[in-house]
């Protein structure tokens, strides 16, 4: 454990950038190169912070200079710095997509800007220690959001980003007020302190009330059954590199605070909070897969498919032991970095094949033989099938609830895996199969496919070579299991 | 007075999602405006209503009323506040771009989102 | 071991380059020295002095996911069939496929394949088994849809992975099972823990999961139904995969642990059935077939069914039986399917309607036809070795002892007569094949091509596989101490291996009987058969699973359309009621098991009339938010509990909140009206009863939640605030009186400059909202 400046860098940088970013909004080309160049730096430096947390334990920013629990703590904990460092990945591939796929005016209309503020709002809701600093970056990322699914102001975008602003909203009323009461039991907003205090008293009387109250807020924005009814028309609406950068992190900030707040404060009524995320886990599996099953449309195909991965990782976290927790957050890391990749794919090809509905295209192999089969690839990540990311999680995510005699959810997960592959696999037999369409006009693909590769470049090696990511991922979920690490790091020196 | 209090903001509450559960968008835009309104009067009265002094420091006077609720209150309106002028401005051009400000008419149909 | 396997999957990326030269050379014969090099290097482990080997290679040691292959017996017989039976079907593949087809695609998924099945067969470690055993569908699926521009092939395609993967994540959740009940992911360790397994509670879930797996892959009752449609691949593919190595995955997984499961009962009775049935149903409805490579399928899920049977009954003899089987199986079917490959090539029709009378142009084929046919049938004479295998499968279903229950004990009873029953229209459809295709009149009228006898490098695959057939047939015993026994010895533990198979067992012995009675009735059955065809129309009759699995599919789609439209109807108001209606419900529930209520006077500040009647102009004025009928009214309305807000700061001192929100409210009020003065006009709430009352009780309910929270809340104050420090520190520290100002100032200036961040985002995106329009009206 150590004290550095670090932990606020992978929060600031960004900051920065966007501000600078706003103000080359008319350059284009400065832009680009810029965030392409802000990006990669970033994600350099990101990388170095994880390698230091890794080897000497997390990395603490008391902000300002006033001590914990007093003042706002910046914790780079193991979770945290995989989460940033996962964040990052997916940025550079968003920055390199992002030329290419939107126009000039969406460009110059401040999307670097955003996009930057994005990341400074999902970086330091990682980061944070402290529960209303948490709320605040909630609102930078979500306002970053409000202004991305805009962009580009079309009739639809406009009406879907009104429901999205409102239920956000509502949600993030419901944190603050939360909070609020929170602080008035336990009397400190640190996570550490609440932590402790939670702990002293067993979190007893109105205590799980407001845990649950929290676990709603966050679900809300997870898109856990059921309370996603507003992500997946939200999602698909704006540009593709939005959509990917939504799918990836947004719904994961929030799976996120739930795994922080119920592995670090609220775990002493296990058998009635943790054992509901199982129930909604399930749920959350059978619904999204219908939703994916039930439309023609590829992009909303793939932003159902947001639901049941969720429903996975929640599972995880009911679960609560060192396989599942494991699980839950590989899980966590591949599925922000498939879903980035599955997005911009499916935005690539509905953008080659002028349409995102499967019934009116098909035989786009013959023309696209890559986007085809990073698609087929692609379809087995997302479906948990070795050698691939998805496996590994699977794999403890299921051997951790079989450990916990949870073999109905393990059931539904497998049969879910299947119609997952099902749904993906469609748009590859349906879309890239059959007859050559003599009269197709070719579009170029230059510059989309190389972000792609990218990413799921990542999925295999989380995959292939786990025997070097499962180490890490390891002493995250120790970490996570043991509540008094994280508070003594940051409240006793 | 802290239970009349939270009695208040629960009605604000209230008032604030029946309006959300309305067809027009100006009254759901007006339940938003409520809700913040409850929001911040919980975060007070979890501070305790007691008529202490300001938190502003006089020598020689110990008893002030607890001001971190104040201190996230007043970063909880301002972002509100933020939030809020977006929305209206969104409102706008969305009721302008589909001529319509009835929610149920802003569904949206399935071809669409091709 | 190790590079056996992998070395057709490192190869196989070679060959997209290969395949680039093909105007000169065919990519198969690249190809063609892969699996015969790999069959090369394991035929010297066979021979009586065989001893398993291992190898270990780490891949995931901390998740004990390792390369462990582990080859005895019965991998070898494996080993040496996919690469044996993978050569000759390459060779048979460089005649069968022109080069005008994409050539590199079809032998890289050939060899994908290949690595896929001889990891299944070598891998000790269940988590690699599993990832070879998907990588084996996933080749499968590709190669059905090799000619995707057919929609049979898609269709096909789809429906073996579905039914397939299906199967393989059932295995793998068995699996996960005996993994977390041994805490080992060696197949071998396992076995010595059997003990544990057996006493598991889980038993009978691994079993039944375990089993789903190997019966979709090898095409049992009632999952058999992908194989027919899988027969749209090429039929090099055919030969290969759906006849003689990946469908016999199955039985090589439930050959692998029947170690562990063989005293158990269940697993008798499960796998007896299954196999015995899908014996039964495949050879009955094979007579039915009129597609020659249908008819070749159901006589593979018939036989696989047989084998299956076997290995169910787990007897020393049927397991050897089941072994002979495998290979058996593998030559003739192999040669068939070659042959009817050949037929489709050279008259350019599988339908078995349209042929007939092609022995005198064909006669090299149809020799080989022949022996493939009646070997397949059990016709008993020595140079068949069909016969053998079948002629020990009928010995071991009299074998059978009484199990513990009635119902095994019935079973037992019953076995005999089905197993004659299933060989006797297995004698059917292979007379069926032969006389339908080679004999009877010729009527070339119907064919697309005039027939003529196959080029000669199309028969040498046939060929080497029928002379299997007739030396197996003549000389058994040349495979039987030097590899047979050794698999039936993998799988049951010490087989006798001096097992002598012979021809003759007297005219007394019961299982020749049976041959006979097949072989009768079968004769019989086939001269008649136009008179009892109308035997289908009762069973299946309109009972087609086939058509069973599309109505799930279609239904799967349907529902989940009618179910997903259901609620996701794009309003934000059914939304807006599920997501509160949800939290409102759960989070009551809560409070409720923990006993979260509490309620406490003591300590509180006094009512005041003051306070009070702000407190009442607010609730009067939220309240008539609702009433209001007029934009101007209801902004101006809201506005009123913005300044009551105002107001309870100043009387809760709160001086520097009172400031901002009077400032905040008066420009949000003004925004409001300068947004709205234009806008249409406030409408009367249209609302129907229902959705009223729904509205009210979630409103209400939502409201009364908080307040409950609310006061409980203040109510367990347990703790002293972090608050009192802020009071302490912030003139020594912090160097302001305002303690708000400095909190928000140093202390929480993070927060702050977020807060700032926030609005300065926010204020980009309107401007960005209203420059986008400007620019809008422009264009």
């Amino acid at each position: 454990m150590s004290m550095s400046n670090l932990a606020v860098l992978p929060i600031i940088i960004p900051l920065i950038s966007g501000i600078i970013l706003a103000f080359f909004h008319k350059k284009v080309t400065v832009s680009r190169w810029l965030t392409r160049i802000l990006t990669i730096s970033n994600l350099g430096l990101v990388s170095y912070i994880a390698w230091i947390v890794f080897t000497d334990g997390a990395v603490i920013l008391e902000t300002g200079g006033w001590e914990a629990p007093y003042g706002i703590i910046l914790v780079a904990d193991p979770l945290a710095i995989t989460l940033v460092l996962t964040t990052n990945i997916i940025a550079t591939a968003c920055a390199f997509y992002a030329p290419h796929s939107m126009n000039i005016k969406e460009e110059t209309h401040y999307f670097y800007a955003f996009f930057f503020f994005l990341i400074t709002g999902v970086s330091g809701a990682f980061l944070t220690g402290d529960l209303f600093n948490l709320f605040v970056f909630f609102e930078v990322l979500l306002m970053a959001s409000y202004a991305l699914i805009v962009l580009g102001g079309g009739k639809v975008q406009l009406r879907e980003s009104i429901k999205y602003v409102l239920i956000n909203l509502f949600s993030s009323v419901l944190f603050v007020t939360a909070v609020a009461f929170l602080y008035s039991v336990v009397g400190t907003v640190n996570m550490a302190h609440i932590a402790e205090r939670v702990q002293e008293v067993e979190q007893k009387g109105i205590l799980t009330t407001i845990a649950v109250l929290l676990f709603f807020v966050f679900a809300t924005k997870a898109a856990l059954f059921p309370l996603y009814y507003w992500m997946p028309k939200s999602y698909i609406v704006p540009n593709p590199v939005i959509s990917g950068l939504f799918g990836a992190l947004l719904t994961k900030v929030g799976i996120y605070s739930i795994l922080r707040v119920f592995s670090l404060i609220f775990v002493y009524k296990l058998d009635l909070t943790h054992q509901a995320f199982i129930w909604f886990a399930g749920l959350s599996m059978v619904f999204g897969i219908i939703g994916a099953l039930s439309t023609s449309n590829i992009k909303l195909i793939v932003a159902y498919n947001i639901i049941p991965a969720i429903g996975f990782i929640i599972m995880g976290i009911g679960v609560f032991n060192q396989d599942a927790i494991s699980g839950a957050v590989y899980y966590l890391v591949h599925d922000m970095i498939i879903k980035c990749a599955l997005f911009l794919l499916v935005g690539t090809i509905a953008y080659v094949a002028g349409t995102s509905d499967l019934r009116k295209f098909s035989g786009l192999i013959h023309y696209y033989p890559v986007l085809g089969w990073l698609l087929f690839v692609s379809a087995f990540i997302l479906a948990g099938i070795p050698p691939f990311s998805g496996f590994i999680g699977k794999l403890l995510l299921l051997k951790g609830a079989l450990t916990n005699d949870e073999i109905v959810i393990v059931v539904l997960g497998l049969l879910s895996s299947l119609l997952i592959l099902y749904s993906i696999m469609k748009i590859f037999i349906q879309g890239f199969w059959g007859e050559k369409d003599e009269s197709f006009v070719k579009k170029p693909t230059k510059g989309l496919v190389g972000p792609i590769v990218f990413l799921l470049a990542f999925s295999v090696i989380l995959g292939i070579g786990a025997e070097f990511i499962y180490p890490s991922i390891d002493t995250i979920s120790s970490y996570l299991l043991d509540p008094e690490v994280y508070i003594d790091s940051v409240l006793k020196e | 007075m802290e239970i009349i209090i939270s009695i208040l903001a629960g009605i604000l509450f209230a008032t604030a999602i029946y309006n959300l559960l309305q067809k027009q968008l100006l009254r759901i835009i007006i339940g938003t405006v409520l809700l913040s309104h409850g929001a911040h009067l919980f975060i007070l009265t979890m501070g305790e209503l007691k008529r202490a002094k300001p938190p502003i420091l006089i020598e020689g006077i110990k008893d002030y009323v607890d001001p971190l609720p104040q201190a996230l209150i007043l970063t909880s309106i301002v972002i509100s506040f933020g939030i809020t002028s977006l929305l209206l401005v969104l409102t706008y051009r969305a009721i302008k771009e589909n001529k319509t400000d009835d929610m149920a008419q802003l569904r949206g149909e399935e071809h669409e989102y091709e | 071991m190790i590079f056996t396997v992998l070395i057709p999957l490192l190869l196989a990326c070679f060959v997209p380059l290969i395949s680039k030269i093909k105007d000169k050379i065919h990519t198969g014969i690249f190809v063609f020295f892969i699996p015969l090099a790999i069959f090369l290097y394991y035929i010297q482990f066979v021979g009586s002095d065989f001893t398993t080997v291992n190898q270990t290679v780490d891949w995931i040691p901390a998740l004990g996911i390792n390369f462990d292959f582990y080859l005895d017996g019965l991998s070898l017989l494996f080993v040496l069939l996919i690469s044996g039976i993978g050569a000759l079907v390459v060779l048979y593949s460089i005649y069968y496929l022109g080069k005008g087809e994409r050539l590199g695609h079809f032998y890289v998924y050939l060899l994908m394949f290949m690595s896929a099945m001889l990891g299944v067969v070598l891998s000790d470690n269940i988590f690699v088994l599993y990832t070879f055993w998907e990588l084996t569908s996933i080749s499968s699926f590709l190669l059905i849809g090799y000619w995707h521009f057919n929609e049979r092939s898609r269709y096909g395609a789809l429906k073996s992975m579905l039914i397939t993967v299906f199967g393989g994540l059932s295995m793998f959740g068995a699996f996960i099972l005996l993994s977390v009940i041994t805490g080992t992911t060696s197949i071998q360790s396992m076995i010595e823990q059997k003990d544990i397994i057996l006493n598991s509670t889980y038993l009978p879930f691994i079993l039944v999961l375990l089993l789903l797996g190997a019966f979709t892959k090898s095409a049992q009752f009632p999952f058999h139904i992908w194989l027919p449609d899988a027969m749209e691949a090429p039929t090099p593919v055919s030969a290969y995969l759906h006849s003689a190595t990946m469908v016999k995955a199955g039985l090589f997984l439930v050959a692998r642990f029947s170690p562990i499961f063989s005293g158990y009962e269940w697993f008798f009775i499960i796998v007896s059935i299954v196999g015995i049935v899908t014996l039964c149903w495949g050879s009955y409805m094979a007579v039915r077939q009129t597609d020659l490579k249908a008819i070749l399928a159901f006589s593979t899920i018939s036989q696989l069914g047989m084998i299956m049977a076997m290995l169910g009954f787990g007897t020393e003899i049927a397991v050897y039986a089941a072994v002979f089987h495998i290979l058996n199986h593998a030559t003739f079917k192999g040669s068939l399917f070659m042959v009817a490959g050949i037929v489709d090539h050279e008259t350019g029709t599988r339908d078995i309607r349209k042929l007939g009378g092609l022995l005198n142009f064909m006669p090299m084929t149809a020799t080989l036809a022949l022996f493939g046919t009646f070997s397949m049938a059990g016709v008993p004479l020595p140079f068949f070795n069909g016969f053998y295998s079948k002629e020990l499968f009928f010995d071991s279903s009299i074998d059978l002892t009484a199990g513990i229950s009635g119902f095994a004990d019935f079973l037992v009873q019953v076995i005999p007569y089905l197993a004659v029953f299933g060989s006797i229209f297995t004698f059917v459809y292979s007379m069926y094949f032969f006389f339908g295709v080679f004999g009877g009149k010729k009527q070339f009228n119907l064919l697309p091509k005039k027939p003529h006898e196959a080029p000669i490098g199309m028969l040498i695959s046939p060929i080497v596989l029928v002379l299997g057939v007739i030396i197996i047939g003549l000389f058994p015993n040349l495979v039987n101490g030097t590899f047979l026994a050794h698999a039936a010895d993998a799988i049951k533990g010490a087989v006798t291996a001096d097992q002598h198979i012979k021809f003759w067992h007297g005219w007394d012995s019961p299982a020749f009987m049976m041959s006979l009675i097949v072989v009768g009735i079968g004769t019989i059955l086939t001269f008649t058969r136009k008179k009892w065809a109308g035997v289908y129309r009762f069973l299946p009759g309109k009972l087609s699973l086939f058509k069973f699995y599309d109505i799930v599919l279609d239904k799967l789609n349907s529902v989940s359309n009618g179910v997903t439209k259901q609620y996701m109807t794009g309003s934000l108001r059914l939304y807006v009621a599920i997501i509160l209606g949800t939290t409102l419900t759960l989070t009551f529930i809560t409070m409720g098991a923990t006993d979260g209520f509490t309620i406490q006077f003591n300590n509180l500040s006094d009512v005041r009339i003051i306070d009070l009647s702000v407190v009442l102009i607010m609730i009067v004025a939220a309240v008539g938010t609702i009433f209001a009928r007029h934009n101007v009214a209801i902004i101006l309305i809201a506005g009123v509990v913005g300044y009551g807000v105002a107001v309870l700061f100043v009387i809760y001192r709160a001086p520097d909140l009172a400031l901002t929100q009077l400032v905040i409210e008066t420009v949000s009020v003004v925004l409001f009206l300068l947004c709205f003065y234009h806008m249409p006009k406030l409408r009367k709430r249209d609302e129907t009863k229902r959705s009223k009352a729904v509205n009210i009780v979630i409103s209400v309910g939502f409201g009364a939640l908080m307040t409950i929270i609310g006061i409980s809340a203040h109510s367990s104050k347990w703790f002293d605030s972090i608050a009192n420090y802020f009071i302490e520190t912030s003139y020594k520290l912090g160097g302001g009186h305002n303690i708000v100002n400095v909190i928000l100032v140093d202390m929480r200036g993070f927060d702050t400059l977020f807060e700032i961040t926030v609005l300065g985002i926010a204020a980009l995106a309107i401007f960005s909202l209203i420059k986008l329009k400007k620019n809008k009206e422009a264009d």
